[in-house]
């Protein structure tokens, strides 16, 4: 069976026909989505008053509308600049930690359940002392992004730090290598495809409770964007800012799959 | 101050390295007291080529992670140099039974890296001699793949010339020539009692050949299922033991003469285990 399967595909139609077979299904997937979206619309599921305005046809004309208007630049850059800035400052204090943690087993069993506990906390839960510590505004934001992306980073570096071959640490004393050198040559080389990973987690989060943090009193944002859409009844500018979310999720996580593909060695 | 089983006596006027004084290690599994390494007494001396051999189970392995730093013994005392060995040093180089090689790092540049640890040197001298090495073990058409992409063999020389490249003054080998074919070997055999000869390094080697002992050794260190080392053979064939010289008859009777001897001392070792337990 798998033979003829193989054969019926060398046979087809040249380039054409082998993107088809390759990517043929991830193409049907996203029109099977929209098919299903709009008859979502048609049947009236998002409430029989502006169903008209939720449906793809509708999302893609606010989209273009956006996009000439500059509404997607104006909110899309300040939620990118705001999701950039924590992961830069999570990064900063997550890869040390997360290499002493992974390295030195005592330091692992002093931080294990306060990590473990911590991590379990959505950062919308600080969200009053965030308030409290830095007024509404971008600062408070930014920090609850940190909050959020601290956890995966440090929890997947440790990861990889403690994976560290002994056999590798043992070589490297026999060439004389000493603490700063086996940091820098062994042990950091060793744990960034879990550090990677551990970025990617931290990203995909972010952009996740990026959205919520930016209903918190910020002037500008995809995620304020979504309630002045609301509170304009512009529910076309709502699904369409919608896909922009997605979108733009969808991308920085390809940078992310990309960057593990290209920096993870493989045994 | 030589061992209670060493008959064979070091050349004269050689100067201690290494000395073993009833070095025991025992590990504890699954609540049974095991003693892989039993009263070992020995004395290596500068520029001495070592060569252990022994069934396996014998020991081997562990006297040599002892003598590197690896493991601690659970009694006795080793020394280098006449200080106590507390850890793993630069001047004790280790070629491990298995692969050392980082996965990130293409041949050329897991060779580079003792060197890199090492710092003072350019970039380009560094490379050069990594180049040098690399050559020596024949893997110059693989330099810039990754181990993942090497053969065992292939990595196995590869983990070769990573610490031939550092110059140890002591080169503690656990089985590297293994997993050769046997054209590599001989070229491996010919090479390392090259530097050897040169960089005048003592060279602690462990084998479960005995062409490769009676090849390479000054002395033959014969280890037995109880872990103690039964029985040390002076090895006084002429060198080079390589090629036109390997072919005279004289040369012949007693390579395997001695050969036979190491042989009986092993396997007798390995029955009396089978007596005791």
């Amino acid at each position: 069976m798998g033979d003829r399967i193989e054969k019926k595909q060398q046979s087809g139609t040249g380039k054409a026909g082998a993107f088809l077979a390759e990517r043929g299904f991830y193409v049907l997937g996203v029109l099977l989505f929209l098919v299903v979206w709009q008859a979502a619309s048609m049947l009236k599921l998002f409430g029989s008053d502006f169903s008209e305005a939720f449906s793809p046809w509708a999302a893609a004309l606010a989209l273009i509308e956006m996009a000439r208007n500059g509404d997607i630049t104006r909110h899309a850059i300040p939620s990118l600049r705001r999701v950039l800035v924590s992961l830069a400052f999570a990064i900063l204090v997550a890869l040390p930690v997360g290499v002493l943690v992974g390295y030195f087993k005592r330091l692992e069993q002093l931080t294990y359940v306060v990590f473990q506990f911590m991590r379990m906390i959505s950062p919308l839960a600080w969200m009053p002392i965030a308030i409290i510590m830095f007024g509404v505004g971008d600062v408070s934001v930014t920090f609850l992004l940190w909050l959020v992306a601290i956890w995966p980073l440090i929890l997947n570096t440790a990861h990889g730090a403690g994976r560290v071959s002994p056999l590798w640490l043992n070589m490297a004393k026999t060439m004389g290598a000493m603490d700063a050198g086996i940091l820098r040559k062994i042990i950091i080389p060793a744990a960034i495809p879990d550090m990677l990973t551990g970025l990617r987690l931290a990203v995909g989060v972010s952009w996740i409770i990026l959205v919520p943090a930016e209903m918190l009193g910020v002037p500008d944002g995809l995620g304020y964007f979504i309630l002045d859409t609301r509170d304009r009844f512009r529910y076309d500018q709502l699904m369409a800012t919608i896909v922009v979310i997605g979108a733009i999720g969808y991308l920085l996580d390809s940078v992310n799959r990309w960057l593990i593909s290209k920096y993870s060695w493989k045994i | 101050m030589m061992g209670r089983w060493d008959d064979g006596s070091v050349r004269a006027g050689a100067k201690m390295l290494i000395s073993l004084k009833g070095v025991s290690k025992k590990f504890r599994k699954n609540g049974k007291e095991i003693t892989v390494v039993n009263d070992c007494n020995l004395e290596i001396a500068e520029n001495e080529f070592l060569v252990i051999v022994g069934p396996t189970g014998s020991g081997k392995s562990t006297l040599l992670k002892l003598i590197a730093g690896f493991e601690a013994p659970t009694a006795g005392e080793l020394r280098v140099g006449g200080n106590i060995i507390k850890g793993p040093g630069a001047d004790r180089g280790m070629i491990f039974q298995e692969y050392a090689l980082l996965p990130w790092r293409t041949v050329l540049k897991n060779v580079e890296l003792g060197l890199e640890f090492k710092g003072g040197k350019k970039e380009a001298e560094n490379r050069e001699l990594a180049m040098k090495y690399i050559d020596m073990v024949g893997l110059s058409y693989a330099v810039n793949k990754y181990p993942v992409e090497l053969s065992g063999g292939m990595k196995r020389r590869a983990s070769l010339a990573m610490i031939l490249v550092t110059k140890p003054k002591i080169l503690l080998m656990d089985g590297p020539f293994n997993a050769l074919d046997s054209k590599t070997k001989m070229t491996m055999h010919t090479e390392i009692s090259r530097i050897w000869k040169h960089e005048h390094n003592t060279i602690i080697f462990v084998t479960s050949e005995l062409d490769e002992a009676v090849k390479l050794s000054d002395r033959i260190a014969v280890m037995n299922k109880a872990g103690r080392i039964s029985k040390i053979f002076k090895n006084d064939l002429p060198r080079p033991r390589f090629g036109k010289a390997a072919l005279a008859p004289d040369f012949h009777n007693r390579f395997i003469g001695l050969r036979e001897e190491v042989l009986n001392e092993v396997k007798a070792g390995a029955g009396l285990a089978v007596c005791e337990y």
